[in-house]
């Protein structure tokens, strides 16, 4: 599934730079996770670069956007197709 | 807006962009305190945050409330200089352990044994970050550092240590990756009357990375940290099966269950004891030998340095009623020069 961060976030900017996929923006009150891009850094990495650099635990996997490691795989393909 | 009822984090929040390293420590205590002031039932404009010299001393730009960035380690005699003017104000001192043990130690101890109503945060990374690395009163022994590049000789204190030693009626430790404990203890230290004291153990993310692995990495914190609560044995571990018994005037980590120990041998933690002495031993303990301790380790009540003053004045003032500072000048002992 996409990860999602949770209110504990405290702007610290960490992440952001980390995204594989730049699926981390900063939103209007804490950062937040684009699910269209984030895929968990599979397809770029063994693990996600943002909980790993989080230094408040604050990035969860998104409950409302459950997604296998497959469909992860597939959402990766896409985001890196080269436009024919 | 100023309404106190719906006073928010965000009116905390100033305009200013923040600028910290990604991924500091600093950002948490930030966040925390942001969040707990419009819980405090103070209008915003009493609040004033006062600041030295630091990375941590940055932190009044962000605070959307009236405060002063000032001079190197003496924001506590500014601060205390405000509090006795205007005793009625919320007055926090964010400082950090350059600032507050090397060049402002001086101020710092005597604001401890003051009791002044100041609530002195202190951001202790255990490095100078804003000056790019070098070793601090907190760095340990034998620490590489760019002014110390065949390791530190320094001895490290504690600024806990040095606080209890100073006489400090309120003294607490937290950690910047444990958001509900450090809100816990910041509200706590928010309460107190007189000087509140809070250590922050805080992660310096370019000079310093991983300081406080030991309390803080969660596969094993929980064997290295020891969370104070008032009244209750001294418990910690994954399983919360150990406990710190004391042998005289040793203290030591015991397993509950081993060689007979139960619950009943353990220390219990008494913040509110009349002396310090549990608490001065609780400061001296350190990783791995003995969990590090966070919480309250002290917290008594003692009449503040503003209400004395407030009182010194009123009574003098009745005694021989109000002074007159032009007649004092031209009083007693004194001569014209020819």
């Amino acid at each position: 599934m996409a990860l999602m961060i949770t209110d504990e976030c405290i702007n610290c900017d960490v992440c952001e730079p980390e995204c594989p996929n730049d699926a981390i923006s900063q939103g209007d009150e804490i950062y937040v996770i684009d699910t269209a891009k984030c895929t968990e850094c599979v397809g770029h990495y063994d693990e996600s670069q943002c909980v790993a650099v989080c230094p408040v635990d604050c990035i969860v996997a998104d409950p409302n956007h459950a997604e296998s490691q497959e469909q992860l795989h597939d959402k990766f393909l896409r985001l890196t197709a080269t436009p024919a | 807006m100023n309404d106190m009822a719906t006073l928010t984090k965000k009116d905390f929040e100033s305009n200013q962009d923040v600028r910290w390293c990604p991924g500091c420590g600093d950002y948490a205590v930030l966040a925390q305190i942001q969040k707990l002031m419009p819980q405090l039932g103070i209008p915003r404009e009493n609040f004033a945050f006062i600041s030295g010299i630091g990375c941590s001393s940055r932190f009044p730009y962000y605070m959307e409330t009236y405060g002063m960035h000032s001079i190197h380690g003496r924001a506590p005699a500014i601060a205390s200089g405000l509090k006795l003017a205007r005793p009625e104000l919320s007055v926090w001192v964010v400082t950090g352990d350059g600032d507050a043990l090397a060049i402002g130690g001086n101020h710092f101890i005597h604001a401890m044994r003051r009791n002044i109503g100041l609530k002195i945060i202190l951001l202790n990374n255990r490095i100078y970050g804003l000056t790019k690395g070098q070793y601090s009163p907190t760095s340990e022994l034998g620490k590489k550092t760019k002014t110390t590049p065949h390791g530190s000789i320094d001895r490290p204190f504690s600024p806990v240590a040095v606080a209890l030693g100073a006489g400090a009626t309120f003294v607490a430790r937290t950690v910047d990756s444990d958001l509900a404990h450090m809100a816990g203890v910041l509200r706590r230290a928010a309460e107190h009357e007189g000087t509140a004291f809070v250590e922050i153990f805080q992660n310096c993310i370019v000079f310093n990375d991983g300081a406080y692995d030991a309390i803080t990495d969660k596969s094993v914190r929980d064997d290295n940290r020891l969370l104070l609560e008032h009244g209750k044995p001294l418990l910690f571990g994954k399983e919360r099966n150990r406990g710190i018994r004391l042998r005289g005037l040793e203290p030591e980590a015991v397993t509950l269950g081993e060689d007979g120990v139960t619950v009943a041998d353990l220390v219990v933690h008494d913040e509110a004891a009349d002396h310090s002495g549990l608490a001065f031993f609780l400061s001296q303990f350190d990783a791995p030998k003995l969990p590090v301790p966070l919480g309250v380790f002290r917290a008594v009540n003692a009449p503040a340095y503003e209400g004395m003053n407030n009182q010194l004045h009123a009574d003098a003032e009745a005694r021989r009623g109000r002074g007159d500072l032009a007649a004092l000048f031209n009083s007693g002992d004194t001569w014209t020069i020819a």
